[in-house]
């Protein structure tokens, strides 16, 4: 894997401190392009700290980010935004969804965010990611009238619709049973493998990082 | 975005009601005065306007050319060229002036009515129909000499009616009219309380005061002299309107400045309510910047939502506003129906907008500023921004230094400035100042304030705000209540000096029947009376004798304790204002000697002018006994009750003076008119103010309601654990009375310590003697009907809630 030549995005000597913490303590990664990373380490060893830098929603204390090829520091506040709705894509633990917007509407803000009109191939994406995603017939309804899984795999919908070159998915399935777990995961699995997309995702557990091509492992900020 | 924006105005449009209805009424408030001053315009050029309707020029003085010899007074036609004019043209002429003459009835007493007295004002009436401005009421308009028609306002108070005779004038230019009809006509600059045809006119034309001010022209007005301007009759009001105006603008201003209070308050009830909605939504903007708004594109949103607010809340505003001025200017007196007021309601518009912009841009800043990873994080919602404290701080110290100064030197502007130093800064101090304030009004509560306590300052800055507003109101409040209770007792008692004795029933003649005094005191409204005893005595170069008596027991009805009639041996007191009219000058000075002569007695006496108790000259007892042996009742000194009703019981007696033949003389209606001004301007102060109060407690209820909204989880757990519905109803209506009690008290000693200074300042320089009066008790109702109206308005949040 290492043989790969140009990785969907890597981090070098990525360092993190919040006050006295040192959540990241130098981590080299590469994360290979159409592949799916998993993420492990005990609490409080810096994964979610590491992925929301590589998503940009955190500033490197010290060492670069590069994804698709742009490094993230030289970017201001305006343009990491856009970079980040273009290439990036972001699952949550929880909280995903806009409340008072439907689900196809929250699929659709990152079209519509860009200034890209709703034009019927945008409606006709949407409806296939829902397809292939399983949450199809779900597109009209609000959050709070979906399951904890469809909730997900919306917010999987939303962070796919860009056709993000790094989806980035930060313990996607902890609030899930392990029959939802497996749905959702399966979809990112799928979503690598029908839809050719970098897939990272953090999770605690084993069953789950066995759907992805790689883990590494996280220890006190470092990679172990 | 749009459909963020729209969905979420949807979602949250409702929590903007309190924040809308600020905006409304201060829109609305700006808007009446505007519509009202526009109705009280169109009222004057109804009346000013009168005389020159139907004219189509009007001639009068050029101001730039002219000569003002031949002229009484400097801006009115010069009089030749004005009779030459008014000659050649004649119907189509109106000449308009006034001459004021000596008046008496046909049995030699002189006419008195309205403010005039023995003298009256009159007028020429235009020749042709078309141009009389006045109003026939009864009777017909006068078609040659020796005949008048009386405005009636002046024949009710004079008691004339048609085919009464008056002689107007006196010596060669004596003129006796019959008055042939009543007429109304509206009050303008040549109002006339007679009118009589122009050849009468032209009788009194050497009188000093008969002048031509301009003449109405139907027409063309064919060649005129030099220093003769005619003008069109529409350009000419208009222009002339300018002057009157001044007052009708002077007050629009004033009521502007309490607008202004009111905009601003509101200002601060959009500020909380935008900065609470928006800390509720912190969770939702931080997920938006993940998925990928800019600042930009989220500071636009929210910006749109105040926009759609502020043009939504400032055009029902408007509505309001204008319904409400025109449903006022049709009651209201001397108003007319304006055309609408396009400038003011633009401007009410355009300030509500702008208000609503300005005060929501700092939470929207801070929505903006949110940063992307709050989505991901639990719980807080503090909105700890950086306090004003050390800005505030120094502006309380250097409005309190200029405070001193404006004390010390008695000046007014530096007065207001320090004012408004210290107050903004106390405003700034306010997140620093008030959880404190909060937490010790809530420590009295004990145990059970604890809670409500707690939640009424965890956002220090929205507490602040909110609490802001009410000081607003009730600091001004407390300062009007305050202020007004000083000056009300200073000019009272500065009154009672000048007005000592309420109605004095007097004789020149025959002394007064012993059966009057019993028959005065049994009147109604009567609290006590006493009979003054002297005599009639003449002063040199005098027409007429006058009383002189001697009051050692003024004291029981004078109200300034009879101090004016303890008079030494040796002087005579003089009611000045008693012996001074229109047609009187008091030819005596203070200190001149004056020997005073009573049947065979004569006795020197020096000369001291007072006022305010009638036309009986006051002696001491001693003098009085060198003037007469035998001293009978002059006087009747009358002292009313505080619940009297003025014009009854001065009708009342008045008949029993004149049943005695003696003359009442009144300073009751004086002093009552003068005690009512001074109440209806207050009350009117207040009720301006209250409206200010009120979107301030709008404000209360609303942030309280807001954060109930925001703590909803919160409060599931609380009864989760076992705390009753009534339970948490009552924190959280303790929480909203908390913050409101604690502005109204602030406010309270603020208004109080400002009035205080400007007690210091303005009062004690013209009234020495006049001391602070602080009306505790109108101060506590503030405070409680507060306190009560926050216990309501957290009410409504709290049946939300607690379902
Ligand atoms: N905003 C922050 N302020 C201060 N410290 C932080 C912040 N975010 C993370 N940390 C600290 O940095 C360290 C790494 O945190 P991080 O959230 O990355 O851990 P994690 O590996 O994701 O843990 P978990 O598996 O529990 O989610 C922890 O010690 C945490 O306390
Ligand atoms: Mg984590």
């Amino acid at each position: 894997m290492a043989t790969d030549p140009i990785p969907a995005a890597s981090t070098r000597n990525l360092t993190k401190t919040y006050g006295p913490v040192c959540a990241l303590r130098g981590v080299d990664l590469d994360l290979p392009a159409g592949r799916f990373t998993a993420i492990m380490g005990p609490s409080g060893s810096g994964k979610s700290t590491l992925v929301h830098c590589l998503a940009g929603l955190e500033q490197a204390g010290g060492g670069t980010v590069t994804v698709a090829g742009t490094e993230l520091s030289t970017l201001d506040d305006d343009a990491l935004t856009a970079f980040r709705r273009e290439h990036i894509g972001f699952v949550f633990q929880a909280f995903n969804l806009l409340p008072m917007l439907t689900a196809e509407q929250n699929v659709a803000l990152p079209l519509e965010l860009g200034g890209r009109r709703l034009d019927a191939a945008a409606r006709e994406r949407i409806r296939d990611l829902a397809e292939v995603l399983g949450v199809a017939d779900r597109l009209g309804h609000r959050p709070a009238e979906l399951s904890g899984g469809e909730q997900q795999r919306i917010a999987i919908a939303r962070a796919l619709v860009t056709e993000p070159d790094l989806l980035i998915a930060d313990e996607p399935t902890g609030n899930l049973d392990s029959v939802t777990s497996a749905e959702v995961l399966d979809h990112l699995r799928r979503t690598t493998d029908e839809l050719d997309r970098t897939v990272v995702m953090v999770t605690h557990d084993p069953e789950a990082a066995r759907y992805a091509d790689r883990v590494v492992i996280l220890e006190d900020g470092r990679i172990a | 975005m749009r459909t963020v924006l729209l969905v979420s105005l949807h979602a949250h449009g409702r929590r903007y009601a309190a924040a809308g209805i600020a905006v409304i009424v201060s829109v609305a408030f700006i808007v009446v005065i505007g519509v009202l001053t526009a109705g009280a315009r169109a009222g004057l050029v109804a009346s000013s306007g009168a005389p020159y309707r139907d004219a189509d020029v009007v001639v009068d003085a050029d101001p730039e050319n002219s000569d003002p010899s031949g002229r009484p007074y400097p801006d009115v036609l010069d009089s030749a060229a004005a009779v030459a004019l008014v000659e050649r043209l004649g119907e189509d002429a109106s000449p308009l002036g006034r001459v004021l003459l000596p008046a008496r009835r046909a049995d030699g007493t002189p006419l008195d009515h309205g403010t005039l007295r023995g003298e009256t004002t009159v007028g020429p009436i235009a020749g042709g129909d078309a141009l009389r401005w006045q109003t026939l009421i009864t009777g017909r308009f006068p078609t040659g000499p020796g005949e008048a028609v009386v405005h009636v306002w002046d024949a009710d108070s004079a008691d004339l009616a048609v085919g009464d005779r008056v002689r107007v004038g006196e010596g060669t230019a004596a003129v006796d009219l019959v008055v042939v009809g009543l007429v109304e006509s509206p009050s303008t600059w040549s109002q006339a309380s007679f009118y009589v045809t122009w050849p009468q006119y032209l009788h009194w034309r050497d009188q000093p005061t008969w002048h031509v001010g301009s003449v109405a022209v139907r027409g063309d007005p064919g060649p005129l002299p030099a220093g003769v301007l005619a003008t069109p009759a529409q350009v000419y009001v208009e222009e002339n309107l300018a002057r009157l105006t001044g007052g009708t603008d002077a007050t629009a201003l004033m009521l502007l400045l309490f607008a202004a209070v009111a905009v601003v308050v509101s200002g601060l009830v959009v500020a909380t309510t935008f900065a609470a909605v928006f800390a509720q939504r912190r969770r939702e903007i931080a997920l938006l910047r993940c998925v990928g708004a800019t600042r930009r594109q989220v500071l636009g949103a929210v910006c749109r939502e105040a926009l759609v607010l502020g043009v939504l809340a400032s055009l029902a505003g408007t509505v309001a506003g204008a319904g409400l001025g025109y449903g006022l200017i049709a009651v209201l007196p001397s108003m007319d129906v304006p055309a609408p007021p396009v400038p003011w309601l633009l401007g009410g518009f355009a300030v509500g907008v702008l208000v609503t912009l300005v005060a929501s841009a700092p939470p929207a800043w801070n929505a903006a500023r949110v940063h992307p990873l709050v989505a991901l994080r639990q719980g807080s919602t503090d909105d700890r921004g950086p306090a004003g404290g050390s800005a505030g701080g120094l502006l309380v110290a250097g409005g309190t230094v200029l405070l001193a100064q404006a004390m010390a030197g008695s000046d007014r502007i530096v007065l207001v400035v320090g004012g408004a130093a210290v107050f903004g800064g106390v405003l700034l101090l306010g997140p620093v100042l008030i959880p404190p304030a909060i937490r010790a009004a809530g420590a009295l509560l004990g145990r059970r304030g604890r809670l409500a306590t707690a939640n009424a300052v965890r956002h220090p800055r929205r507490t602040a705000t909110t609490t802001a507003a009410l000081l607003i109101g009730v600091t001004l409040t407390a300062a009007v209540l305050t202020g007004s209770a000083t000056w009300r007792t200073a000019i009272g008692e500065h009154r009672d000096t000048q007005l000592p004795i309420d109605v004095a029933i007097t004789s020149a003649d025959a002394p007064l029947p012993d059966e009057l005094l019993d028959q005065v005191r049994a009147t109604p409204g009567v609290a006590d009376a006493i009979a003054v005893t002297g005599t009639v005595a003449q002063l040199p170069g005098w027409a007429d004798p006058i009383p002189v008596v001697a009051a050692p027991d003024a004291a029981r009805v004078a109200r300034d304790g009879g101090a004016f009639a303890r008079v030494p041996p040796g002087t005579i007191v003089i009611d000045e204002d008693a012996f001074r009219g229109p047609r009187h000058e008091l030819s005596l000075r203070p200190g001149d000697p004056v020997a005073v002569a009573a049947g065979e007695s004569r006795v020197d006496l020096e000369v001291v002018l007072l006022g305010g108790w009638g036309s009986a000259a006051v002696v001491a007892p001693e003098t009085l006994a060198r003037l007469t042996g035998s001293p009978e009742p002059r006087v009747l000194w009358v002292r009313a009750g505080d619940d009297a009703d003025p014009l009854q019981l001065v009708d009342a007696l008045d008949d029993l003076a004149d049943a005695a033949g003696a003359r009442i003389e009144d300073h009751l209606q004086a002093r009552t008119a003068g005690e009512r001004e001074f109440a209806v301007l207050t009350w009117s102060v207040l009720g301006l103010l209250s409206v200010s109060v009120a979107i301030a407690l709008i404000g209360i209820g609303n942030t309280v309601s807001l954060s109930v909204l925001e703590r909803d989880g919160e409060h599931a757990l609380l009864r989760a654990i076992g705390l009753t519905r009534r339970g948490l109803r009552r924190m959280i209506a303790t929480e909203a009375a908390l913050m409101a009690v604690v502005a109204a008290v602030l406010g309270t000693a603020l208004g109080v310590a400002f009035a205080w200074v400007a007690h210091v300042t303005v009062v004690l320089p013209i009234l020495s003697r006049a001391s602070l009066q602080v009306p505790w008790p109108a101060l506590a109702a503030v405070v409680l009907g507060i306190g009560l109206a926050a216990l309501i308005a957290g009410i409504v949040p709290v049946h939300r809630t607690a379902r």
